[in-house]
């Protein structure tokens, strides 16, 4: 499936990422600035925040409760489509996914 | 020029606090990454254990948290239930039951909250620099790292200035508890059974715990809900609170963690800066590299060598069998320098980008809550520094600390001449 990360600055970096990996594993392996993933996704550390561009937001889905919470902390101030992006698998259903990588 | 080139043998015993008493024993670690990545380390009385040195390895076992587990323990040494039950801090629990108690704590150790103290900081180096530096020629680690971090943690946690020299010895006491320099209770010289329920085995952890508890009952009484151990006292969103223990532990962790690591991340940067001239003019330029050098001087430093796992399932690497109930730590230190990540590791290159280091743990979900502040305090400290400094350099050789848990430079002399 192909991904497309919109930055703050206006730049794009797009992927084709293999299916079952996390899209904050994807975004480290594609060098995408802004998306840390300091904790290797088990959320504890909301470093790979991302926000779900709108035509996307159903099929991503909402927060678990642990995301949910830990969102209230990410370094750029939590958005209504805001996702942490470990939480994210990737899946043909995704294909074409854009996500934006807010200013920290 | 290189910072720092270790000597020993290559096969030194990593069980041995004095192996790691002239620095971390690099070559050690070189020959298990290379030979060896998943050594089986025999240790006294059947406490042998399995050292994992590869990063790719570290990285990827650290958030198998459904095979090693953090509840039996994160020190190399051994304990009885009833030990790790009376000592256990949230380093000691796993996922859910860790992510509910950090829950309680991100907030005020998040990157947002720690940049409100930046100011506060930058304060607290200006009054410590300038202080120190006009005596031209002075232990770095004493005058300078140690004070920092301190003096910060005392700010965060809420606790009241006249009391952080004495926190700060204690915290010494406690960390350091292999070190004669730093304790009068060597652990592993000394028959510490009295003190086998307290946090780190260490005198210094009965002391601190009871000081927790005064200075909780203190605060109640005013009213006083500032700081992170009002915040953790907090009931969770299921009600549950956590217990006496579990809070006095915590306080103990908070002051040891607070004491020495970034104490011995700034002293490394220190030590860099002493032997890599082109480092105090890089820092200067200023600019991107503020991005980049905290991270490079807390990879050089790694101020926490290792932590352990235990394995709940039989697990195969390497053509082994990890067995269940085995002992697995994870040398942080190893995959800091390991060169199939880093370009010429035993450099410090301030512009290292990505520097995919493991000092904070990265990659599980212990990873340092501390992070934030660390990386700040580096940043400003090392800013400050350099501003002032037209030339450092050693005054004699640098000491480090006995212990193969917490790798630091214990004595650090340094002759300074102000810009």
């Amino acid at each position: 499936m192909r991904v497309i990360w919109k930055l703050a600055d206006g730049r794009e970096i797009a992927a084709e990422v293999a299916p079952g990996l996390s899209l904050m594993e994807a975004a480290q392996a594609n060098n995408v600035p802004g998306v840390i993933g300091e904790c290797g996704g088990c959320l504890s550390c909301a470093t790979c925040h991302v926000v779900v561009d709108p035509d996307w937001a159903d099929r991503t889905g909402a927060p678990g409760e642990f995301e949910d919470a830990m969102l209230d902390i990410t370094a750029a101030e939590r958005q209504p489509r805001s996702r942490l992006s470990c939480q994210i698998e990737a899946h043909p259903d995704l294909d074409g996914l854009v996500l934006h990588v807010p200013e920290a | 020029m290189t910072v720092w080139t270790p000597t020993d043998d290559g096969h030194a015993d990593l069980t041995s606090h004095d192996a790691f008493a002239g620095g971390a024993p690099h070559n050690t670690f070189a020959r298990l990454r290379r030979e060896d990545p998943l050594h089986w380390t025999e240790y006294a009385d059947g406490q042998d254990f399995w050292s994992v040195t590869r990063h790719a390895d570290i990285a990827e076992m650290n958030k198998n948290t459904a095979v090693f587990s953090s509840a039996r323990g994160i020190r190399m040494e051994d304990q009885s239930y009833e030990e790790y039950l009376a000592r256990r801090t949230f380093q000691e629990t796993d996922p859910p039951e860790h992510s509910q108690t950090r829950m309680k704590l991100m907030k005020a150790f998040s990157r947002t909250t720690m940049a409100q103290y930046e100011d506060d900081i930058r304060a607290i180096c200006v009054d410590i620099l300038d202080e120190v530096l006009d005596k031209g020629t002075f232990d770095a680690t004493k005058e300078i790292a140690r004070q920092l971090p301190m003096r910060m943690l005392g700010r965060i946690v809420g606790l009241p200035d006249a009391d952080l020299p004495w926190l700060v010895e204690k915290g010494d006491a406690l960390i350091a508890n292999t070190d004669p320099d730093f304790t009068t209770h060597v652990l592993d010289k000394l028959d510490t059974d009295e003190y086998r329920m307290m946090p780190f085995n260490s005198p210094a952890g009965a002391e601190l715990y009871l000081y927790a508890k005064d200075l909780m009952e203190q605060k109640e009484k005013a009213g006083d809900t500032s700081g992170v151990l009002h915040m953790i006292l907090q009931p969770s969103k299921d009600g549950s609170v956590i217990s006496d223990t579990e809070f006095r532990n915590f306080f103990c962790l908070v002051v040891a963690a607070g004491n020495d690591t970034t104490r011995y991340s700034i002293a490394a940067g220190i030590q860099a800066m002493c032997h890599q001239p082109e480092l105090l003019e890089q820092m200067q330029a200023g600019g991107d590299i503020w991005e980049t050098a905290p991270d490079e001087i807390i990879r050089w430093a790694t101020p926490a060598l290792y932590f352990r796992r235990t394995a709940l399932q039989d697990h195969e690497m390497h053509g082994k069998t990890i067995r269940a109930g085995d002992k697995v730590l994870y040398w942080w230190s190893s995959a800091n320098r390991d060169e199939t990540v880093f370009d010429d590791p035993f450099r410090v290159d301030l512009y290292r980008n990505p520097n995919r280091h493991l000092s904070f743990g990265q990659g599980g979900p212990h990873v340092c809550l501390g992070m934030w502040l660390a990386r700040l305090e580096v940043k400003v400290l090392f800013q400050e520094l350099a501003k002032r400094l037209s030339s450092i350099e050693p005054a004699g050789p640098h000491k480090f600390l006995r212990s193969n848990f917490v790798g630091g430079i214990k004595e650090l002399p340094v002759t300074v001449r102000r810009a």
